[in-house]
């Protein structure tokens, strides 16, 4: 099964948080690509900065990923890998409430993820029911031929 | 910070999480709690027959007790606040129920509406596990707690004849058998001590310790105190369909017999050993494919990367899937263990008692209900979880859920003879009822009574 997660974090207002949210964005792809590509469970993974109403600086940070498999047992793959264990500590560094618990073990990052995900498995439409793994095996076949 | 490298006090930790009683008689007894007084009042009056883990010599208990709370249950009898309470995994919050947990589980919403007990309108706060060398034994300390439960008003689910009757075990002879006919309890986790990296490690059970697979919490905050030197029991009374899985067995038997020339009833062992990994003397296939071996019947060195076809096991058959042992993943890291503490409810299955309940009651011992319990559950209902699998929507053999959409349920047994293709597996198992449970520490059960 492909989970949708939403991740919306609304951040601190002063000029560091600001600028270490543009810093996430911007290095997000560069920071979790390896890692991803050898996790071959996630379809989709994009990362958008909310803009405060008055259009200046960033009410919240979301993470957005379509990912293979339950949602329980999975999120222990992005806290043991180490490039979205970063992006998703990075973005909890800097959540305008504070985490309880702190994001600083397994249980810490699961509590996270469920407190602040806006999605459930019933929210998502998907045009294919195949996993990473399945597709990237069929077109690695075609490939061979 | 109550994470310690210190070993664990034998004596702090709830005996079954560390031994296998070997009582042959026990009671499982199933609470909601009505007020927070009754509730400790309970806990207090019981608490005197909690066993540990630590070792009783000669001196064997003739009846003992472990006790097991839910996320409601501790939220009713502990002094956590809410902003403690938020320190515990989703997963044990949420409960079996919960559609998280449903994405592993998939049981659907059809069965779960028919639990005898863990949905909502049919809370679980607490599960005692009461033991005995005899049956009067036994008796006498079920009485005991349901006087205690009675007395502090708790409502009591009977699991068991339309709400009459408790969850009890059945002495099977030989021991350690289950319905089905096999032989259970061969393999669990050596429960060692000091490697973090390794999944039979006992600190991939219990709370509070460095630990790099399971990685069990909490560890942080009060939560964490609280829970430290406990271990979660995923409590599941699975009930078991052996007329069908006996009528499966006669009908495939009588047509696979001569093809692989074997008689009907090697034929009926060699399907049910192929469903399992396992002869129903428990000898793995791995080490004697082609016919049980009496002498193995507690083997559990042995692997499966040397069987990349199946030919010896089927990729799906049960032990395969619940514990892949030496198979090469596709998600990194080693495959996660599981303590099992279960035995078999209700009478053998015959004409007279075709009609009754029967099954296992599964206590299922985890540091983590989301990595060790949930992803095996979900190994078990989608075999996706290695790339040698050549079925990645297929289906544990003996026990996964049919139901469950998208679901593969045809099972393919390779054979030097070319392979026995069953179109679709039935339904053996249906589960009657689920409860995530903590199994505190004794030093935090004196302290809710205080
Ligand atoms: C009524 C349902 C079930 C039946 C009839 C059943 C049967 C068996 C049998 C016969 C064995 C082999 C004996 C042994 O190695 O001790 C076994 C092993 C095992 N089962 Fe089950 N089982 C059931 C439910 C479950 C469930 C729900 C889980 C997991 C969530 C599970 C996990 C395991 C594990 C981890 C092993 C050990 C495999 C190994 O280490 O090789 N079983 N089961």
């Amino acid at each position: 099964m492909t989970n949708p997660l939403t991740l919306y974090v609304p951040i601190k207002q002063d000029a560091k948080t600001q600028e270490t949210a543009q810093g996430i964005h911007d290095n997000f792809v560069a920071a979790v690509t390896a890692g991803l590509d050898a996790s071959a469970i996630v379809h989709y993974a994009r990362i958008s900065l909310i803009p405060n109403a008055s259009g200046e600086g960033f009410h919240a940070i979301m993470l957005m990923t379509e990912f293979d498999g339950p949602m329980n047992p999975y999120l222990k793959f992005f806290w043991d890998n180490p490039g979205t264990k970063l992006a998703f500590s990075a973005i909890a560094a800097i959540a305008l409430t504070p985490p309880n618990p702190p994001v600083t073990d397994l249980t810490g990052f699961e509590n996270f993820i469920n407190n602040n995900n806006l999605n459930d498995a019933g929210d998502m439409y998907a045009a294919y029911p195949q996993t990473v793994k399945e597709i990237e095996k069929a077109f690695s076949t075609a490939k061979a031929h | 910070m109550p994470v310690s490298n210190s070993q664990p006090d034998r004596n702090n930790v709830q005996g079954m999480i560390m031994r296998g009683y070997t009582h042959p008689w026990s009671c499982h007894l199933i609470f909601k709690f009505a007020t927070q007084p009754g509730a400790k009042g309970f806990i207090k009056a019981i608490l005197p027959y909690v066993q540990s883990a630590a070792d009783w010599g000669d001196d064997k208990p003739e009846m003992m007790l472990n006790i097991g709370l839910t996320f409601t249950g501790l939220k009713v009898v502990s002094k956590l606040t809410t902003s403690d309470l938020a320190g515990f995994p989703p997963t044990f919050k949420q409960g079996p129920a919960s559609a998280g947990s449903q994405q592993s589980l998939n049981d659907g919403k059809s069965n779960i509406d028919t639990w005898v007990f863990g949905q909502t309108g049919k809370q679980v706060d607490c599960v005692v596990h009461v033991y005995g060398m005899d049956e009067p034994a036994l008796n006498k300390l079920v009485k005991i707690v349901a006087d205690a439960a009675v007395a502090g008003g708790l409502t009591e689910y009977l699991p068991i004849a339309n709400g009459t009757k408790r969850l009890e075990e059945y002495a099977t002879v030989p021991r350690n058998s289950i319905h089905f006919g096999y032989l259970d309890g061969i393999d669990q986790p050596a429960l060692n001590w000091g490697n973090p990296d390794d999944p039979a490690d006992l600190s991939a059970f219990l709370i509070g310790y460095p630990n790099n697979t399971s990685q069990p919490g909490p560890s942080q905050g009060n939560a964490g105190v609280f829970a430290k030197d406990g271990c979660y029991n995923a409590f599941r009374m699975l009930y078991q369909d052996v007329d069908t899985f006996d009528n499966f067995l006669d009908t495939n038997a009588k047509e696979i017999a001569p093809k692989l020339g074997l008689s009907i009833a090697d034929a009926t062992e060699w399907m049910a050993a192929k469903l399992n990994g396992r002869w129903r003397d428990g000898s793995p296939l791995e080490l004697t494919p082609d016919k049980p071996n009496p002498e193995l019947s507690h083997a559990t060195a042995f692997g499966y990367s040397g069987d990349t076809t199946g030919m010896k096991c089927p990729f799906s058959a049960h032990n395969r899937v619940a514990n892949p042992r030496d198979e090469v993943l596709s998600e990194p890291g080693l495959p996660p263990r599981l303590i099992r503490r279960g035995m078999a409810y209700g009478q053998p299955f015959n004409s007279k008692t075709a009609s009754e309940d029967r099954g296992l009651i599964g206590l299922f011992l985890c540091g983590s209900l989301s990595n060790q319990f949930e992803l095996l559950y979900s190994w078990i209902n989608t075999t996706n979880f290695s790339n040698i699998f050549p079925n990645q929507q297929g289906q544990d053999a003996l026990i996964a859920n049919r139901s469950m959409p998208g679901a593969d349920t045809s099972f393919t047994i390779p054979t030097s003879k070319g392979p026995v293709e069953i179109e679709s597996l039935p339904q053996f198992v249906v589960t009657r009822g689920t409860a995530y449970c903590l199994l505190p520490s004794i030093s935090t059960l004196k302290s809710i009574v205080e």
